[in-house]
């Protein structure tokens, strides 16, 4: 894999097949300051890995065509993407156990707030400027 | 007629929408995100995504529940996405109209379900209504401006 960006912008992969939700996350991680790349579904997500795409971190939809969210976590977890920080979004409060076993970090239920994507981005960037 | 004008009839139409629960705060996060990053347009471009999405969903809704065998899980995934983007533009009604619709699909209820489609079509129509009156209002001071 090849080695992350570090002290720059945070690289952001948003995996959502439903436009208006893809539309407003990207929005606020443009605001946030992070690269941000979208794709519709789980397997697209695995693909970017696969060509050694390197994000800090990915936020997962569940239900998505051709592959869903936590087979896509579970898959870039078993490539061997442990550092990356996944975050599964769902309005489906049952979605969180799916995740989770399939080894996402955190799950937040939608609608995402700002002041949430924030937080995270916080983690991310401090880790970012440890390993840096 | 005069851009204050118009400004008062745009944000007595959004309070309106507000006090009736037609959006919750999620739609005020949305205006902010327009209003702090500087993109006017945002909104706009969210808002008419979500009614076109919205209305090719309750087309297919409509479809299903006329078979003679209802999918219920087709059903009930276009549904729980209808919910998902309705929580996500804050359109708050149409939100809990869909979480009462799911319940009648994990019961397997068709009569249940065609009801409830009706009544997430109606609150559905409304909003929109409401969403284009806003849209139509923010070209107009937009023109003044």
């Amino acid at each position: 894999m090849a080695s992350r960006n570090q002290g720059s912008a945070p690289r952001a992969l948003v995996v959502e097949d439903i436009k208006v939700d893809c539309l407003i996350l990207m929005h606020m991680l443009h605001k946030l300051n992070c690269e941000a790349t979208a794709v519709e579904n789980g397997k697209e997500a695995v693909d970017l890995f696969l060509e050694r795409k390197t994000f800090d971190i990915v936020f997962s939809g569940k239900d998505m065509p051709i592959m869903s969210g936590p087979e896509a976590v579970a898959k870039i977890r078993t490539m061997g993407a442990t550092e990356v920080k996944i975050i599964g979004v769902s309005a489906d409060f049952g979605a969180q156990e799916a995740f989770m076993q399939a080894g996402a970090d955190v799950f937040v239920p939608k609608p995402v707030k700002l002041e949430t994507l924030q937080s995270m981005l916080e983690v991310v960037i401090s880790k970012k400027n440890m390993s840096g | 007629m005069a851009a204050a004008a118009l400004r008062e009839q745009l944000n007595a139409l959004l309070s309106s929408m507000f006090a009736s629960g037609l959006v919750d705060d999620q739609f005020q996060q949305l205006q902010m995100l327009q209003e702090d990053g500087g993109t006017p347009g945002f909104v706009a471009e969210v808002v008419t995504l979500f009614c076109d999405d919205a209305d090719r969903i309750i087309s297919e809704l409509a479809a299903l529940l006329e078979q003679p065998i209802v999918d219920f899980d087709k059903v009930d995934a276009y549904v729980h996405q209808l919910k998902g983007s309705s929580a996500s533009v804050g359109a708050q009604k149409v939100k809990f109209t869909c979480m009462q619709f799911r319940q009648l699909c994990q019961d397997k209820n068709r009569d249940g379900c065609i009801m409830a489609l009706a009544v997430v079509r109606n609150e559905f129509y409304d909003l929109r209504n409401k969403f284009q009156t806003m849209l139509q209002l923010e070209q107009q001071i937009q023109a003044q401006q």
